[in-house]
């Protein structure tokens, strides 16, 4: 799963899949804003084929929190 | 099929077009988040050469923006503005409890949001030389009375509707503003598809990220045709394309038209196709066949709505398909940059886009079926003034291919053109002609000495400036009616007078009337007692047709100018008859 979600994070903010790690968020990645967020959402949907529910997205604080969502989705 | 909007918004980092001859302003406001559409804008822009510029409001403030003369939004001076307002935020509480109150109450409502909007548009107007495209409202799916709602007396759904006539009422009447149907918009990709619960309660996104690239290329159809950018010709290849199979193979009967099918796939087609000739669009055809083999299926086939006469050229022949447009496009003159290209060949399609890059080529899949819907979806052929000019084009080449003929038969070229009897008619830039003094000025690219364009308010602006002369003519000959086919601004000072613009529709170039119109203007000024008239030719890509038209009428370089010492005498030619209001 991480490899396929590093390379949607890094599109999607536009940075170097090395930097991406299970704390990045708003403070290491500048492109982190709700909208980025949003559009990041849309991507994983698409990709792995779920749902996330609103409290599941405003929940996102940093890549972690993303793993944990998409685990609870049964995505591994 | 449209890319997704996080590619645009990562496309658009990468992208610089300056130095563009071809430059846009742009103001977006909007009632709601509307991140990524000025992204798109951007790249959309940039893949048609377009340097694009923009101001975006903050979110929710397009009230401020407009109502302060000092705002952000005229401070950038755009050159078209993109205002879209939801529903949600126009009613506020109405929208959920419209029967919350009576209906005299609704209608009291929608009175009062009219006239908001009404001085929205009025302000705006008033502070700012930009177009203004606004938004109309989209009428929701549901209504808390069901059923019942369309026996509502003035119901929720009158309310709306009431709301979007009487805007495109007010936009009727003012030249520099357009209703965007936005209610189409939703009505086209569905309410439950551009309207996202979860984006709408996240972020305050009240049209769904995946629709921001469609909504970006219907506003685009604003702006390529202020740059001049929209496409006047279509041409068609025959087989698998008009009809379906190949005349040359399967013969005249065997030919798929009309009866089965595939065969009204391609009837649709024809007519769509008819339809877009009847608004002014030129069609022509440009297919390997035997000549007659196809012009048979064109004049006799039963179930044919496309008819000879509907052809401004008929390129039907064994020669390479480039080189056929090529020849389309000069025997029209008109540029390769206003065509269309139907071919449903892939290796023609490859062909003419490798070797005409300037040709819109369009991706025809091999199911006609799709055909129909691949046209309507092109946004290139629209204009946002139409003149009768426009509307009779189609018939303006049948009788451009008479003189042709004529031309071919006539031994010499002053025989011709005295038996052509030209009448050319000056007129003065009043109510009627302006709108297609700023058409002229924006589409004409061979015969222009300066290329400047000119929106429909700045010919308004120039008429009404005593220093200022803006005129036009209107040619007829035997064959019929051309139309206003010339425009001139001209700047007056005591000594001396600026020719600002001078130019000539390219379908009636080199017949002697740009040097009789040429001459008016010369014995105006002098009867005026002006000494000199300045003149200047700024070369671009595409003018070189009028590049030796000032030394031909006797200016002189002087510095960088073209100078007519009006102490000279003034040619005019005999063949043709000028009229001046």
């Amino acid at each position: 799963m991480s490899e396929k979600l590093y390379t949607i994070i890094s599109k999607v903010f536009s940075v170097p899949i090395s930097v991406i790690n299970d704390e990045s968020g708003p403070e290491t990645i500048e492109s982190w804003d709700s909208f980025n967020i949003l559009i990041l959402v849309d991507e994983l949907e698409n990709n792995f084929n779920i749902k996330f529910s609103v409290s599941e997205i405003i929940d996102i604080k940093n890549v972690k929190d993303i793993k944990r969502h998409l685990k609870n989705h049964g995505v591994v | 099929m449209e890319r997704k909007l996080s590619e645009y918004i990562s496309l658009s980092q990468t992208i610089d077009v300056t130095k563009s001859s071809k430059k846009i302003k742009v103001g977006i406001l909007s009632s709601f988040t509307i991140n990524g559409l000025d992204e798109t804008l951007t790249v959309k822009c940039s893949e048609l050469d377009i340097e694009y510029k923009s101001y975006v409001a903050g979110y929710n403030q397009y009230n401020q923006e407009i109502l302060d003369p000092k705002s952000n939004l005229y401070l950038s001076a755009p050159d078209i503005t993109f205002l879209i307002i939801d529903i949600r935020t126009l009613l506020n509480e109405i929208f959920h409890h419209p029967y919350s109150i009576s209906s005299s109450e609704r209608k009291k409502i929608v009175k009062e949001k009219i006239s908001e909007l009404r001085n929205l548009i009025l302000q705006f107007k008033k502070n700012c030389r930009s177009k203004l495209i606004i938004s109309n409202f989209s009428l929701p799916s549901y209504s808390p009375s069901g059923l019942i709602e369309t026996k509502s007396e003035f119901g929720f759904h009158d309310m709306i509707s009431e709301i979007n006539q009487e805007l495109s009422k007010i936009a009727k009447d003012e030249s520099s503003v357009y209703v965007y149907n936005f209610n189409q918009f939703v009505s086209k990709f569905g309410e439950k598809n551009i309207f996202d619960y979860r984006q709408f309660f996240i972020g305050d996104i009240k049209i769904a990220f995946d629709y921001i690239p469609y909504l970006a290329n219907d506003l685009m159809g604003y702006i390529k045709p202020m740059l001049g950018l929209n496409k006047k010709c279509i041409v068609l290849d025959l087989d698998n394309t008009l009809w379906g199979g190949i005349v040359g193979e399967d013969e005249f009967d065997g030919i798929e038209l009309g009866q089965s099918s595939n065969g009204k796939a391609f009837v649709e087609f024809q007519k769509h196709l008819l339809s877009l000739w009847q608004q002014g669009i030129i069609l022509a055809i440009n297919s390997k066949n035997n000549f007659e083999d196809a012009i048979k299926v064109i004049r006799e086939h039963p179930d044919m709505i496309l008819k000879e006469e509907h052809f401004a050229s008929l390129q039907i022949n064994w020669n390479d398909k480039a080189q056929n447009l090529k020849a389309i496009s000069e025997e029209l003159n008109i540029g390769l940059g206003s065509i269309v290209y139907f071919d449903d060949d892939p290796v023609n399609q490859e062909r003419i886009k490798q070797e005409i890059p300037e040709v819109l080529t369009v991706k025809l899949p091999e199911d006609p079926s799709q055909y129909t819907d691949i046209l309507m979806s092109l946004n290139d052929f629209n204009v946002l003034q139409k003149t009768d000019e426009d509307l009779k084009r189609g018939k303006m080449y049948s009788q451009q291919r008479q003189r042709v003929e004529l031309e071919q038969s006539t031994k010499n070229i002053d025989d011709f053109l005295k038996q052509l009897n030209i009448k050319v008619k000056i007129k003065k830039a009043d109510k009627f002609t302006i709108p297609r003094i700023s058409q002229l000025t924006l589409k004409t690219n061979q015969f222009n000495l300066t290329t400047k364009r000119y929106q429909e308010e700045d010919i308004i602006k120039f008429s009404s400036d005593n220093n200022m002369i803006v005129g036009c003519a209107q040619i007829e000959d035997k064959f019929g009616d051309s139309g206003i086919t010339n425009a001139f601004i001209i700047e007056k000072n005591d000594k001396e007078w600026k020719i600002d613009t001078f130019l000539l529709s390219c379908r009636i170039i080199g017949r002697g009337i740009e040097d009789a119109i040429i001459s008016y203007i010369l014995k105006e000024a002098k009867n005026q007692g002006v000494e000199k008239i300045r003149a200047d030719f700024i070369s671009t890509k595409k003018n070189s047709p009028a590049e030796g038209f000032l030394p031909n009428c006797g200016f002189k370089k002087e510095n960088e100018h073209w100078i007519y010492d009006l102490k000279d005498p003034i040619k005019s030619p005999h063949h043709l008859l000028l009229e001046a209001e």
